[in-house]
């Protein structure tokens, strides 16, 4: 793990970073949809979404569609941002390798 | 999927952002629509609008053009019928999006100004550049060689319309829209079967 210690934490998760790169591709995307693509249980992505909020890589809408909730994630600039340095340092451990 | 941070390789990583990369790639269901949709009744009309003009006396064979104004209302009401369906939208379905809206902007411009009329039979090659030009970098966005091929064959009915006599020259529009849409819309489907998304 010391190996990797210079990679961003809040990306370098395996739920945390599966959500962004999700994000990355799309204009947002709302909670059920993540889920079903990632495959996590509700309560671990609702943990993993609330720190990639905390951190300002995402923002978090919640508003109604129809009588429904829903809750929307879309990527921040500052996400953008750190997933494409993310993505740059893995090149670099990649070929450093 | 778990969130197991401690154990997390510089591989695993990469392998997670391509999987979830082609997770949201484009639905191309409703590129191929459009393009079958539209082939289908541009050809329809520019044959029926030459054999009107070389085997009957009516004299307004350009009146079939009109049919393509429903033909935008039925295309726009699919679209927004898909859109509001769909859990998300990647980017490159907005850009895909976006493309053919200015198409439709742009050619919507030219009917307004010249009404459908005689100018039918010289405006048609120009507006098959328009149609190269938007199938072009549809095939550019979404990474599909047919449809490059396809506004490759539009551009080169393009120009043989421009040059080619008055007796040819309409045969241009069916035969562009058949190698240009048809061929590379049916592509385009079938390559939606099997593998659901590009």
């Amino acid at each position: 793990m010391a190996k990797y210690k210079n990679l961003d934490p809040i990306l370098h998760s395996q739920l945390r970073l599966a959500v962004v790169s999700i994000l990355m591709n799309v204009d947002a995307a709302d909670f059920t949809y993540i889920k079903e693509q990632t495959e996590a249980t509700a309560g671990n992505l609702s943990v993993q979404i609330s720190k990639l909020k905390d951190a300002g890589y995402i923002e978090v809408e919640k508003k109604f569609k129809g009588n429904y909730p829903q809750t929307r994630c879309l990527i921040t600039p500052l996400g953008r941002e750190r997933f494409e340095a993310y993505v740059n340092d893995l090149k670099g451990y990649i070929s450093g390798s | 999927m778990e969130n197991r941070e401690t154990t997390l390789s510089s591989e695993k990583s990469l392998e997670i952002i391509s999987e979830m990369i082609n997770r949201t790639k484009m639905n191309i269901r409703h590129g191929a629509f459009h393009l079958l949709f539209w082939g289908w009744l541009v050809a329809l009309l520019s044959l029926s609008e030459y054999f009107l003009d070389r085997f009957t006396t009516f004299e307004h064979p350009w009146w079939v053009w009109g049919l393509t104004i429903p033909g935008i209302f039925v295309s726009m009401i699919y679209g927004y019928r898909q859109g509001s369906r769909q859990a998300v939208q990647s980017y490159t379905e907005r850009i895909y999006k976006w493309i053919w809206l200015a198409f439709i902007v742009a050619l919507s411009t030219l009917f307004v100004f010249l009404g459908v009329n005689e100018m039918m039979h010289k405006v048609g090659p120009f507006i098959l550049l328009f149609a190269a030009f938007a199938v072009f970098l549809s095939g550019i966005v979404i990474k599909f060689k047919p449809l490059i091929f396809g506004a490759i064959c539009i551009w080169v009915f393009s120009v043989f319309g421009i040059f080619a006599g008055p007796s040819i020259a309409p045969l241009a529009v069916p035969a562009a829209v058949i190698t240009g849409y048809l061929v590379p819309g049916y592509m385009l489907k079938n390559s939606e079967t099997k593998n659901g998304k590009v």
